[in-house]
This record gives structure tokens, C-alpha cells and sequence, in this order.
């Protein structure tokens, strides 16, 4: 298992660890990809589109106001700015009376929302259970080519970005089970995508191969994802601001305005090498080969999917 | 695994190993621990706060009386000057000066205890010599003999005549140990437990050596140390009869007759207290032991060796409260060797990195189940308590600090029941990582909110099969040993963990979850 695992280029936990995150994201820049708020800053700083910051709040004694201001937005999205796995995250859908309709239909009383906001603040949800920042931004409403697939929550695209060069993508289809979550842990599906063509090419669900979505029985293979150009470039060129060398773009595309950094994340799951049926190590490797050299950031999307394409085409050769 | 990290691995334990070798093979260190039934070492600590005028604080030492070997010696004070004194059979240790403020003393010593068994002498029996007679054969104050209640007592359990002292002594015995009971709270007066058929184990003892002495056998107290594993010594009294030209140790309390039981060590005579102190304000003291793991001339070594080197580095000559911890605490990189095995070679998924490291610990006092029930209950209580707070909607840290109440309550209700079914300290130097668990319901409970009971029981279930797999080496002498006497050890654990600090490849956990990736039909050997 080792020998054959090892030929088909998978790649483990700890060499993930040892030798491409540790070796290329350098510790001190880890604030900028898991704080929500400066990842916003920072792409805002370069002109990549991102969800709307609404409102912030610091400290506990300013959720008041925080709800005040929340009070002209229809629907948006509570969430800290130093969560980690989708954990956190409250989806408002609109207003009910004295409350809020949250995603999935469910309800929560103002009363609710605040005490989960001060739990955000007193670092429930925070990687580290430092107090954090609970922050709350538009909602996007996802792309009907991807909303189709799913029936609640908002799909997203993660691409995994190596020393500036994509690698493999996947996107992750929220299910009943993973109440709307885009999370593979929590029961949503992976579906692998061919970054030359831009076609989802495999799909998992707890990491069992599957052909369509249970909620919906709709097939989620062969689905072209929409933008796909402009999902690549906003990956590769929001991963350039952050100086870090192996990391996980989250991308969601917006029904109005397109391809929009969600978050990312520097120490990306390795679930999307099930979801692609492929390792990572032989794309890896073949990065490391051109990288030395400095190229412009079409020319390594290029490469890039030129390299996902070879690495395919070998894999089914060894098939 | 990179280059740097395998010649920095190989390093510490070649450096550790070579250490540990030169140990063992220049200066005959051994390996495994010796079979050291009955070899304790014992520390008493005494404080004594005085005035300024001249005072003395003298307790009774282990002298080798009953076959006990009592090594090394050794007695620090401030400020004041130490002899031994004898007096018939006692020894009496005297810490004697002017005594200004708080002044500590420390005596420390190791004994081979072993318990003695003496055989009952058989015919008939020389008379007691008149020294005896005169110093333990009499009635006193302490033990009333002459007086027409004890007579009665005597003539209404109908004794063998004078010339079987070994059956009256019997009989005697059988009375005062089953027909008077023992209770803690009752009198230590020698007529008060006799009229009311109950008393401490200090008036029952008292009692005995009064009966004896009326019934014609010289008999005394003895005052010593009831040494356990893993909990302060228990100071004991009892009693010994003078019999075919020796002494009977007997105990109506702990139920012996004629021999002593093994870690039961005799201090001398029970005339007096253990410590006593004279000029002095107030005097307080503790007793400490240790269950020894090195034969007394292993020991010796360690003590005064070639090497002057080794001497200094040697963790023996420490106090025995911190050879203690530090027993304890030189297994922490075992454990932590144990963890990190199983989650960056096995991959399972634990609750934090040294919580199992610690659930082990807890668990360390007792065997398995007992250990594991007890942590379930407290881990089921705090998050029952988690769950009702959930309803209150309490900031993080208010709410923390409130589950860590209720744990603390629940283990000091624990103790009590571990008082009331005679488990006594029970819980002694447990309570610390028991505490520590609050972090874990906390942990627990949201993964239950927000993963649901299937993905919070995992990691949990992960976490105290961790444990489990480190109890027994948090409870193997051997282990204990080594890490103790040679702390060196600790450094070939370090050198492992960096090797497994750089292991790049496969997680167990990795084959697992990946197997659907490898090539059905493989083009490489397998």
C-alpha cells in the first residue's frame, strides 16, 4: 500500500507539514490568511474582489451597535475572523420580526445572535481560543451554474496554489448533511476539477466515490464551473499577496459579480486529492522544477494546468 | 526526513545512550530494578518555632532492633547540633541550640524493613530477668495493673495458669482484640476502653500491655511507621510481650501475633511521642516515604562513587518529597513519545496534545477500570453541568471557571466516598490533572454542538485509548527505574522525537484514507 501510494504521488499529513508547509509558509504570515479581516484588507489593497465587510465588532460592548448596523441589510453572514472548518458562521437570510431567518429556514432571536456573536469575541470558534473578532460581510448569492448542484449553503472553489502555480482544484458542494457547510468533514461533497478543461471530473462524499448528490440526485460530474478563467486568476493572484508558498484559496463565484476570494488557508486539507483521484506530490515536484525562474501570472496558470494535465494523462497511462 | 533532522536524532541518542552505557558498564549501574521488598526511604521533616531561649526537639529513630537494617543515615539542621541518644532499647535523635524563629530539620534514612516473623517459644519458660521485669513489668500510671477492675477482667477470662504465659498471652490478646472494639474517635485511656469495651488503637494497645503486665508478662509499647506506596507513612502503635527471653511483637489493631508485618517500621519505645521538643513555641512534623527501587549497596554507589561527577548529577540525594515528583515526572517523556506515535505515525485524532499525557496521569493512582470510571464520571458530569449552563448564555471564561467548580466539587465528593468505603487518599496527588479535564469537556461539548456525538466522540474516544496505552508505562517499575536513575534517557526520548519530528512519510491513518488512490493494479513491486 505504501509503495503504490507513494507511486501515485499522494501525499500525507506529515509530509504535507514537514516539507511544504513549514518549509513555505513562513510562520509570521500566517495572520494574513487566518484572520478573515486582514485577508479582506489585503485583497481590497490589491484589487481583488471579496465580500463586502458590513460591520465589525472588537469587543463585546460593541454588538449593540453592531446590531444597529446590520439593521439596513436584508441578508448577511456572521462569521470570526479567526475561525477555522466553516465553525462560527451564522447565515442571516432576512428579518422576521424580532428576529432573523437564518439559512435552512431556521430561526434566530436577536437575544441569539448576540450571544453568539459575544461567543465569537470571547473565542469560541478561534483556531486558538484567543479572544477573536466577530466580523459580518455580505452575503453572496452563488452562481445558478453551482447552485444548481446543491440544495442549501454556497458552494465554493478551492484551489491550491504552490509557489504561485495552481495545482489541483476542487469544488465543495454543501448537502443536508453538512447543514450548508462547505466542509467535506461535515458531510459535504468534494468534486474534483480538471484545472485544464474546468470540469468537475470525480466527486466524493465522506470520502466515498459518488456520481451525483443525494439531496437533489442531480449528477455533479462534468459540470463546467463558471468563470472558471477568472476563478484561477483571482486564486493565483490573491495567493501572491499573501508571500505564502502552499495554500488553499477558497473562491466563490457570485451570481452578480463573479469569481470572489472567500478565505484561505495555509494548511489546505488533503481531501481534494481523493475528490481528484490523483496525489499531489508529482504536481508538487514538477512545480519545484520551473519555479525558479520569475513568469507572469497567466503563464503559470498555464503551466500550471499544463502540469495537472500531464500528471492526468500519466495516471490513467498507469491505470 | 531531511538529513539535519536524522543526524540530530542519531546525536541525542547516541549521546544519551552513550551515558547510559558508561553508567551501567564503568560504574555497574543496574539496569533493572531490584527486587527491594521492604526497603523504603523515609524523611521526617520537623518544624520548630521558638523564642529565642535554649530548646532541644528530640524524636525517636529507627534503631536495629527486629531484624530491620536501617542505611545512611543523614540529618540536616540550621543552627542546631545533632547526637543520638540511647536509652534501653531507643535511640533518640536531639536537635538541641537556641531556638530563634522557625528553624527545619530534615533526618533522612533508608531501611530494609522485611517484617519479622519470631517463633513462639515452645515448653516450659525461664522466668523474665528482674531488669526487664522492673522496666516493663509493673503497674504505672499509663498502664494500671494493679487495679480491681483489670483483675476482674483477668479472673472472668479464666487464664492458663502462670506456668503457660504463652497461652495466657493469647488469651489475653483474643479479648482485647475481639471484644473491645476500635474506634477512632474512642478514649486512649487504658481503664476507659476497658469499661467501655471500645477504644482507640492507642487505648486498646495501652489495654493490652496492661493486662499482659497483670497477668505476670512484661510487656511495652512500640511506636513506629506503617509505610505505604504512593501515600505519607501511617504511624502506628503496638505492642510487644516479653516471652522465653525475647520480644513478642503482637497487635490487637492490625491483627498481628508474634511476627511484624513487612513495611511496618519499629521507631522505639512508645513511652513517648514520635517527636517531642522542649523550650520551643510550637513543633510541627511530617513523615515521607518512598518505596526504594535500589539494593542499599546500588545505592551506595550513586552515594559515593568514583566519579565525583556522577555523585553530583545523582537525582538520589534529593529529597525524598521531590524524588518523589520527580519519579513522577521523568515518565512525562514516555508519555510524550507514546502521544506523538500515535498521532504523526498512527494518525489518530486526540484532544489536545498532552491530554492523554494527563488523563494518564490521573490515572496513574489506580488500575484501569477503577481509573477510567472515574474519569467518565467526571468528564459525564462536566459536560451535564456544560450542557444545563448552556441555558445561561455565560461568557467563555465565567463559564469555564463555573465547570471547573462543579469538578472540583465532584472530586472532593469522590474523596469522601473514597474515605467512607476505607479507600483512604484515594485521590492523593491525582487531583491536580483531574482538574484539567474541565478543558476537556469544554472542548467536547462544542465539538458535540457543532459536529454532532459521532465526530466529538472520536477524537475523545482516540484520547483515552492514548491514555490507556500509557498507563501502564506510567505504572511499570522498570520504566520508573531507568528514567529516574538514568535521567540521561530523557535525551535518547528527545533524539526519538525528533526522528519522529521529521518522518515525512505515511501516516497509518494516510494508508488508510487514501487507499482508493493507490492502482489496482500496481506497475511497481509490492
Amino acid at each position: 500500500m505504501w509503495r503504490r501510494l507513494r507511486a501515485a504521488g499522494v501525499l500525507g499529513i506529515n509530509g504535507r507539514n514537514a516539507l511544504y508547509t513549514l518549509r513555505h509558509n513562513a510562520r509570521r504570515l500566517y495572520p494574513l490568511v487566518d484572520d478573515k479581516l486582514a485577508t479582506k484588507r489585503l485583497c481590497e489593497a490589491a484589487g481583488i474582489p471579496a465580500p463586502r465587510l458590513l460591520a465589525v465588532a472588537y469587543r463585546h460592548y460593541e454588538l449593540r451597535r453592531l446590531l444597529a448596523e446590520l439593521a439596513a441589510h436584508q441578508s448577511f453572514v456572521l462569521k470570526p475572523a479567526r475561525g477555522a472548518m466553516g465553525n462560527g458562521i451564522v447565515v442571516v437570510l432576512g428579518h422576521r420580526g424580532e428576529g432573523f431567518v437564518r439559512s435552512g429556514g431556521r430561526e434566530i432571536s436577536r437575544e441569539g445572535f448576540l450571544y453568539h456573536a459575544a461567543g465569537i469575541i470571547s473565542g469560541l470558534y478561534s483556531l486558538a481560543g484567543h479572544s477573536d473578532v466577530a466580523m459580518v460581510e455580505e452575503r453572496l448569492e452563488s452562481h445558478p451554474a453551482l447552485a444548481a448542484l446543491c440544495t442549501e449553503g454556497v458552494p465554493d472553489v478551492r484551489v491550491i496554489v504552490y509557489r504561485g502555480y495552481p495545482v489541483m482544484s476542487m469544488t465543495r458542494l454543501p448537502t443536508a448533511a453538512s447543514a450548508g457547510r462547505a466542509n467535506l468533514h461535515q458531510g459535504a461533497i468534494g468534486a474534483g476539477i480538471e484545472l485544464a478543461s474546468g470540469r468537475t471530473h470525480r466527486a466524493i462524499l465522506r470520502g466515498r466515490e459518488v456520481g451525483e448528490n443525494p439531496d437533489t440526485g442531480r449528477r455533479v460530474l462534468g459540470v463546467p464551473i463558471p468563470a472558471w478563467e477568472r476563478v484561477l486568476e483571482t486564486a493565483v493572484r490573491a495567493t501572491d499577496q499573501t508571500g505564502l508558498g502552499y495554500v488553499g484559496a477558497d473562491v466563490v463565484v457570485d451570481a452578480a459579480r463573479g469569481a470572489m476570494i472567500l478565505e484561505m488557508n495555509a494548511r489546505p486539507g488533503l481531501a481534494i486529492q481523493l475528490a481528484n483521484g490523483a496525489g499531489l506530490l508529482h504536481r508538487l515536484r514538477a512545480v519545484d522544477e520551473l519555479a525558479e525562474v520569475s513568469r507572469s501570472l497567466s503563464q503559470r496558470i498555464e503551466l500550471g494546468r499544463e502540469i495537472a494535465a500531464r500528471a492526468r494523462a500519466r495516471a490513467r497511462r498507469a491505470a | 526526513m531531511s538529513r539535519a533532522a536524522l543526524v540530530t536524532g542519531a546525536l541525542l541518542v547516541a549521546l544519551g545512550l552513550a551515558v547510559f552505557a558508561a553508567k551501567v558498564g564503568i560504574y555497574g549501574l543496574p539496569v533493572k530494578p531490584a527486587d527491594t521488598r521492604g526497603l523504603w526511604q523515609v524523611e521526617l521533616r520537623v518544624t520548630v518555632r521558638g523564642d529565642g531561649r535554649q530548646g532541644s526537639v528530640s524524636a525517636l529513630l529507627p534503631g536495629p532492633a527486629g531484624g530491620q537494617a536501617v542505611l545512611d543515615e543523614r540529618s540536616t539542621s540550621d543552627r542546631l547540633s545533632f547526637s543520638i541518644r540511647k536509652r534501653d532499647d531507643a535511640r533518640i535523635g536531639v536537635w538541641q541550640g537556641r531556638l530563634e524563629g522557625v528553624h527545619e530539620i530534615f533526618y533522612q534514612f533508608r531501611v530494609q524493613s522485611g517484617g519479622e516473623v519470631v517463633p513462639l517459644p515452645e515448653g516450659p519458660l525461664p522466668d523474665p530477668p528482674a531488669s526487664v521485669v522492673k522496666a516493663h513489668g509493673r503497674a504505672s500510671h499509663e498502664f494500671p495493673a494493679g487495679s480491681p477492675e483489670v483483675r476482674d477482667a483477668l479472673e472472668r477470662l479464666s487464664l492458663p495458669p502462670p506456668a503457660n504465659p504463652l497461652d495466657r498471652v493469647r488469651k489475653v490478646f483474643a479479648f482485647v482484640s475481639h471484644e473491645v472494639a476500635t474506634t477512632g474517635s474512642a478514649g486512649s485511656d487504658a481503664m476507659l476502653t476497658l469499661a467501655q469495651r471500645e477504644g482507640s488503637s492507642i487505648g486498646k494497645a495501652r489495654l493490652l500491655v496492661t493486662l499482659l503486665r497483670a497477668a505476670g508478662v512484661p510487656a511495652r509499647l512500640v511506636r513506629g511507621l506503617g509505610l505505604r506506596e504512593l501515600a505519607a507513612p501511617d504511624e502506628k502503635i503496638w505492642c510487644e510481650a516479653w516471652l522465653g527471653g525475647g520480644w513478642l511483637p503482637l497487635s490487637p489493631v492490625d491483627g498481628f501475633f508474634a511476627e511484624r508485618p513487612e513495611d511496618l517500621v519499629p521507631l522505639g519505645d512508645g513511652g513517648r511521642e514520635l517527636v517531642e521538643a522542649t523550650g520551643a513555641l510550637a513543633v510541627g512534623y511530617r513523615f515521607r516515604s518512598l518505596r526504594e527501587r535500589l539494593r542499599p549497596a546500588e545505592v551506595a554507589l550513586l552515594m559515593e562513587p568514583e566519579s565525583p561527577v556522577l555523585a553530583d548529577v545523582s537525582l538520589y540525594k534529593l529529597p525524598v518529597g521531590t524524588q518523589s515528583a520527580l519519579r513522577a515526572l521523568l515518565l512525562f517523556p514516555l508519555g510524550a513519545l507514546i502521544v506523538a506515535l500515535f498521532r504523526n505515525v498512527v494518525g489518530v485524532p486526540t484532544y489536545g496534545t498532552f491530554m492523554p499525557l494527563l488523563v494518564a496521569f490521573a490515572l496513574r493512582g489506580f488500575s484501569l477500570a477503577p481509573g477510567l470510571l472515574l474519569v467518565a464520571f467526571v468528564l459525564a458530569l462536566g459536560v451535564v453541568t456544560r450542557l444545563a449552563l448552556e441555558r445561561l448564555r455565560l461568557l467563555m471564561v465565567p463559564r469555564l471557571s463555573v465547570m471547573l467548580c462543579v469538578v472540583v466539587l465532584s472530586v472532593a465528593a469522590l474523596s469522601l466516598a473514597g474515605e467512607a468505603l476505607g479507600a483512604r487518599e484515594f485521590f492523593a496527588g491525582v487531583l491536580f490533572p483531574i482538574v484539567i479535564l474541565t478543558m476537556l469537556v469544554e472542548r467536547f461539548t462544542i465539538s458535540v454542538a457543532e459536529e454532532g456525538w459521532r465526530e466529538a466522540l472520536v477524537p475523545l474516544g482516540w484520547s483515552l485509548l492514548v491514555a490507556v496505552a500509557i498507563h501502564p508505562v506510567f505504572r511499570n517499575p522498570l520504566a520508573e527505574h531507568l528514567m529516574f536513575t538514568f535521567p540521561e534517557l530523557t535525551v535518547v526520548v528527545m533524539g526519538a522525537l525528533v526522528w519522529i519530528g521529521g518522518y515525512t512519510g505515511y501516516r497509518v491513518a494516510d494508508l488508510l484514507r487514501f487507499r482508493a488512490l493507490a492502482p489496482v493494479a500496481p506497475g511497481a513491486r509490492f
